[in-house]
């Protein structure tokens, strides 16, 4: 487990909501049930829980394993996994070091996660291993802006974002071709930063 | 485009806010009679440095990268301009400010255009009922 990012969310973990529990939420809270609506009724993999902030967006009677590699995290987002209608599983699991056989997910979610696996690629291409083959990557992100001078701030603040969180500067679609995934679709929420991002594993892979 | 008016208010106040801050700050520290260029870039990480604490004020209200991008943008452009301006004349804080929110303005109508622009043929799922 990359024990340097645990810390840095275990530390974030006790303020985490303050941050993000309303204004990004209620912001996004429309394009987030519009998203996690095309959870299916297979094996779902989710990653990351955090706080759980996503849980209440999620359609009930879903299978879904959450993963996330802060501990703490995980404890503060408890009542809302306690809460959901459906059969939602946690585990403490670093993405880079999935315990999971080839093949296990039918669909995998992310929510503002890529900005902050240290090793973005492998994380991804961790997912496409515990997918089937065929199936589906579902991606909610911000990412970096390829729009100057938006691209110049966003690497300026990234400087300083990643001592404590995320990342602002990642480009996470090219990421995701690089990974080996196909049938890439993006779909823009907030200018060309926030997105959600679509693919599939190879279906022979 | 955002259209909920709780959102569109935080948005236009984060915005002025910001781009005032960062206004103020430059006016009082650029003095009369530095390079053009230097003031600029000068001004610049000023508004940007300024920005942040701001954004970080207005972001649990009303969201994240929707008042980061605006605000850091308000921060740099109000930077830029008013250290140039407080380079040539001088400049009361109170300009700074006023010039600042001015530019804040400015900043929050060019990112709705933009976004606008990136989420064209893309409609926005419909807020559930109840929701701001």
């Amino acid at each position: 487990m990359d024990l340097a990012t645990k810390a840095k969310w275990d530390k974030a973990a006790p303020n985490f909501d303050l941050m993000s529990g309303y204004g990004p939420e209620k912001r996004w809270e429309p394009y987030k049930r519009a998203f996690f609506s095309q959870m299916g009724d297979g094996k779902i993999l989710f990653l990351a829980v955090g706080t759980g902030l996503d849980i209440p967006f999620f359609p009930p009677g879903k299978h879904i394993v959450g993963i996330d590699i802060s501990d703490k995290m995980l404890e503060k987002a408890q009542p809302r996994v306690e809460a959901y209608q459906g059969d939602l599983e946690t585990r403490h699991m670093d993405v880079h070091h999935l315990d999971y056989p080839d093949g296990h997910f039918d669909q995998v979610f992310t929510s503002c996660t890529f900005c902050s696996v240290p090793q973005p690629i492998e994380g991804l291409k961790a997912l496409r291993r515990v997918l089937a083959p065929g199936g589906e990557l579902h991606m909610f992100e911000h990412t970096g802006s390829k729009v100057f001078p938006l691209s110049l701030m966003m690497t300026f603040m990234t400087q300083l974002s990643k001592r404590v969180g995320p990342e602002m500067n990642r480009d996470t679609v090219s990421n995701v071709e690089a990974a080996g995934f196909t049938s890439i679709r993006v779909e823009p929420v907030y200018l060309d930063v926030v997105k959600t991002i679509h693919a599939m594993a190879p279906p022979n892979a | 485009m955002e259209t909920r008016p709780y959102f569109v208010i935080g948005d236009l106040l984060a915005t002025t806010a910001v781009g005032a801050l960062a206004g103020l700050v430059t006016a009082l520290l650029i003095p009369v009679g530095w390079n053009m260029m230097v003031a600029m870039l000068v001004g610049m990480a000023l508004g940007m440095i300024v920005s942040l604490p701001g954004s970080f004020a207005f972001m649990p209200f009303f969201g994240a990268m929707e008042i980061m991008v605006p605000t850091m943008l308000a921060g740099m452009f109000a930077g830029m301009w008013i250290a140039m301006a407080a380079a040539m004349n001088p400049m009361s804080a109170g300009d700074g400010a006023g010039y600042g929110a001015a530019i804040g303005v400015g900043c929050f109508f060019v990112t709705y255009a933009l976004n606008a622009w990136f989420r064209r043929g893309h409609r926005a799922p419909s807020a559930p009922e109840g929701a701001n």
